[in-house]
């Protein structure tokens, strides 16, 4: 752990509450330098990271007859057929 | 068709319309719903259930938000419903920040033995950790983080502050990723 401005569990948080918005600010210099300094902390990056994107690419296909089961509960018709 | 013409004829009865509107949304307001409840057979109910809201009230839909947003907040709120009807013990209080960030659980993802969401085992891993969340804390996850929608977006469809709306994303995060380090440790 690196001993600086801002300690590890402070970028921690920092990196949930603000990954995706501006890392750029004046406000996010400590955190970012931290980063840079700190192998651990870069790690966390990653894994908060990885765990957004391991439940965005998890997606799931209606099952086979369920268009057909949805149709038919809303009164509609299918087109395609 | 354009999107628009489209929902002024599903508006004016228009029951073609109305079957193109649903077969292009269809897909979308399954997955969300599978997302949310991690359930197939929950899911296909919430998207029916979705779809039959939509028809009663679309001749309310203003047009000024997307139809696909204005779908999220119709599954959103049969999600809750449904969610309400489960004992509220089945879920982990995140409230507690210190809890979530212990310095002793960074660990190197880098290497870790699978690549993709196709491995079983990580959908497991995934689905029970997303369970353990409850549904308001799943909800502004997913809209924000996995449906990509402005914090202003999940405020308007979850009817939350956005201080509120970041508040909940990142301790949903931080909970996540630390279910996610732990299993990997044990299970993988």
């Amino acid at each position: 752990m690196i001993s600086d401005k801002v300690n590890c569990k402070d970028v921690m948080k920092h990196v949930c509450e603000s990954l995706g918005e501006d890392l750029n600010s004046e406000s996010c210099r400590n955190i970012r330098m931290h980063l840079e300094e700190c192998q651990d902390c870069r790690n966390y990056f990653v894994s908060v990271e990885k765990t957004i994107e391991f439940y965005k690419e998890y997606n799931i296909d209606m099952p086979p007859d369920a268009h057909n089961r949805l149709m038919s509960c809303l009164g509609l018709q299918d087109e395609s057929l | 068709m354009e999107e628009t013409e489209l929902i002024d004829k599903a508006k004016a009865g228009d029951k073609k319309a109305l079957a193109e509107l649903v077969k292009k949304y269809e897909q979308t307001v399954y997955n969300f719903s599978f997302k949310i409840c991690r359930d197939p057979e929950k899911a296909e109910n919430i998207m029916q259930e979705t779809f039959l809201s939509m028809i009663r009230s679309l001749y309310q839909f203003d047009g000024n938000s997307k139809l696909s947003t204005w779908l999220y907040r119709i599954v959103a709120n049969h999600c809750l419903m449904a969610a309400r009807k489960q004992r509220s013990d089945q879920f982990v209080s995140i409230e507690n920040d210190d809890s979530l960030y212990n310095e002793r659980d960074i660990a190197d993802w880098n290497g870790v033995p699978f690549k993709t969401v196709e491995n079983k085992e990580l959908r497991d891993i995934l689905d029970s950790s997303i369970q353990k969340l409850s549904p308001e804390y799943r909800l502004v996850f997913l809209l924000r983080d996995v449906e990509g929608l402005s914090t202003e977006e999940t405020a308007k469809i979850t009817e939350l502050s956005a201080a509120a709306v970041k508040s909940r994303l990142h301790r949903a995060r931080a909970f996540l990723r630390k279910e996610i380090n732990e299993a990997m440790q044990y299970d993988i």
